[in-house]
């Protein structure tokens, strides 16, 4: 007893445990909130997915609830002619709208790079395409490639002479949505590539002048080279996040002319809506596969990259 | 710079080899980056000069063939209409509430898990790391059934606090990746320091780590706010009622039943500039900062 008076006074469990023990107890509490928030509102909700996937549920219907039906909302997918035409049109919008986000993000980063008197300017208002709400912009664009009202429409047809119909035509409402989400994210993508752009030291541009490049050699041979990881990793995050976007299409077009836009977000949306919990379940899983193998192939990517540099 | 160029050239002798690309590397450049600054002003300010534009067009000019560059007469009779057809006050008293919320509880949250990622050594802390980061690559629509349903037996749909749990925990993995990179480059000697004059670990986090890490803190919290303020999604499906729905909801309801055109366009121009309005003065504001949070929480 008196070999131990601190432990006496003081007989609450916290001071009885070493001090590796106390850090682990104060980890576990600093991250509780956050985790807690993730496994709510991620992770949990996401087996309830993985699980109503392979059932057969709509609350209207099935009183008894989730009915176990295996493979059959698969299958079903397999035949839906509006599934396959979102998983299409999802993939070429996303890989599209990435490819142009980095290509045009690179030329944006080098301006916002380049010593000018403006330039504080135009790394004020490269934020501002990201960060307005994309429903203004889906709404807005909806309303400026309009057939018979819009702005684009007449500007080309007076200042280019082309004529053409966007919204109402499948292949133009599709060149419409990818084109605004290349509007709306190169500027973020700028502004990632700009910090990338700042690290390569200028001394390798000058080794490369005075061996003869140019600036068109300096940028395949050093830039680009330079920013492989940074590339690869951003193209990677916008694949990733531009494979569940639902906002711009359902806003600027709600999926159409027919299903020409819809992306595979709004066809899960549409089927919850109308209550077939179990298909769009298997929907989502559909959709986290996909984001799924782009993730792994990214990592690949960057990792056959990032070590060889 | 093209009439300084041009004065140049009338004293340079014409004859002189290489003349061309000296000037070129001298003026050319940048006049060339002059050019594209033009370029990319149009691109992005083009959209917003059509929406104020149309927001103060009196609606009958603006279904106009061809359309109305500028109004005749500019009248604010648009706004005046928006703020009749929904509820302006009380949504955007509710998107205020939806945004500072889910931004401060995101920010203490993700500051608190980035601290014990960080600094503190324990079994199993990379798995969580890599748990917490990985599941932003989780779709929000492919969980949003079983979460309406879990929102619903907890009460929560239709709540302030409910929106605010879901959006808080969707910015948290970003916002703990830029969070822990930013801890990261503390030095820990000033917290071991602190730790060896017997501060404990509540002190040091409170008194030592925060101040270092306040404009960080602050950084996430002005890009958090953003992104809350835009997300469409959340609030549409689990905001029905006038209390909770949000501006970008408020968007989506315009309707006026007195135009065969299904989509107000006048009243949405409005309502737009008043959604980017708050969001053009935090940039104004944070530019800086908030360039450097975006490329440390995507570099790392």
């Amino acid at each position: 007893m008196s070999a131990r008076p601190h432990a006496d006074r003081r007989p609450n469990l916290f001071a009885r445990l070493s001090l590796r023990q106390r850090f682990y107890v104060i980890a576990i509490l600093l991250l509780l909130p956050a985790v807690g928030l993730r496994v709510f509102t991620a992770f949990y909700p996401f087996l309830q997915t993985a699980y109503l996937s392979f059932h057969r549920y709509n609350p209207a219907f099935d009183h008894g609830g989730p009915v176990f039906v295996g493979l059959g909302n698969f299958q079903r997918m397999s035949a839906d002619p509006v599934v396959q035409a979102s998983i299409s049109f999802t993939l070429v919008f996303v890989l599209g709208a990435t490819f142009f986000q980095l290509a045009l993000g690179l030329a944006v980063a080098h301006l916002l790079n380049a010593a000018f008197r403006l330039r504080f300017l135009s790394r004020a208002l490269v934020l501002i395409p990201w960060a307005i709400p994309m429903a203004v912009a889906a709404l807005g664009f909806r309303w400026m490639f309009d057939d018979q009202f819009g702005m684009i429409p007449d500007l080309l047809r007076s200042l280019a002479g082309v004529e053409m119909r966007w919204l109402i035509d499948p292949n133009n409402a599709k060149l419409a949505v990818t084109s605004v989400a290349v509007w709306k994210s190169t500027p973020f993508v700028a502004l990632v590539l700009l910090a990338g752009l700042q690290g390569i030291g200028r001394d390798l541009y000058e080794a490369a002048r005075v061996d003869g490049a140019n600036a068109w050699t300096s940028l395949f041979y050093i830039t680009i080279p330079m920013l492989l990881p940074i590339l690869i990793t951003t193209g990677m995050f916008m694949i990733v996040w531009q494979l569940a976007v639902f906002d711009l299409p359902f806003l600027m077009t709600g999926g159409g002319p027919g299903y020409s836009t819809t992306v595979i977000a709004q066809k899960i949306y549409l089927e919850s809506n109308s209550l077939n919990y179990g298909y769009a379940a298997s929907i989502s899983m559909a959709l986290v596969g996909i984001v799924a193998v782009v993730g792994v192939v990214g990592l690949y990517l960057f990792r056959r990259f990032d070590v060889s540099m | 710079m093209s009439s300084q160029a041009a004065t140049r050239s009338q004293m340079s002798p014409q004859t002189q080899p290489g003349y061309r690309s000296a000037l070129f590397a001298r003026y050319g450049e940048s006049i060339l980056v002059y050019v594209c600054f033009a370029l990319f002003v149009v691109v992005i300010g083009l959209p917003f000069y059509f929406i104020f534009v149309s927001s103060i067009t009196p609606s009958t000019e603006l279904f106009n063939v061809p359309p109305t560059y500028w109004p005749s007469i500019p009248t604010l009779d648009n706004y005046a209409r928006m703020v009749e057809s929904i509820p302006f006050l009380t949504y955007f008293r509710n998107s205020v509430i939806f945004g500072v919320g889910s931004s401060a509880v995101s920010v203490i949250a993700a500051g608190m898990a980035a601290y014990a990622l960080a600094r503190i050594r324990f079994p199993g802390s990379n798995i969580i790391y890599l748990a917490l980061i990985l599941s932003v690559a989780l779709p929000q629509i492919a969980v949003l059934v079983p979460m309406f349903q879990t929102f619903n037996t907890f009460r929560l749909v239709n709540t302030h606090h409910g929106l605010i749990i879901m959006m808080s925990s969707l910015m948290l993995p970003f916002t703990i990746m830029t969070l822990v990179s930013f801890i990261k480059q503390v030095p820990a000697e000033i917290e071991e320091a602190a730790y060896i004059d017997g501060a404990t670990t509540v002190q040091i986090i409170l008194r030592v780590l925060l101040p270092l890490i306040r404009p960080a803190l602050f950084t996430m919290f002005l890009i958090n706010f953003i992104i809350s303020w835009n997300e469409l999604l959340y609030p549409l499906v689990f905001a029905h009622n006038v209390d909770t729905k949000t501006l970008s909801v408020g968007l989506t309801e315009l309707t006026d039943p007195g135009s065969t055109y299904t989509k107000p366009w006048d009243m949405m121009s409005a309502l737009s500039v008043f959604m980017i309005v708050p969001v053009l003065l935090i940039i104004l504001f944070g530019q800086r900062m908030i360039i450097s949070g975006l490329a440390r929480g995507a570099l790392k």
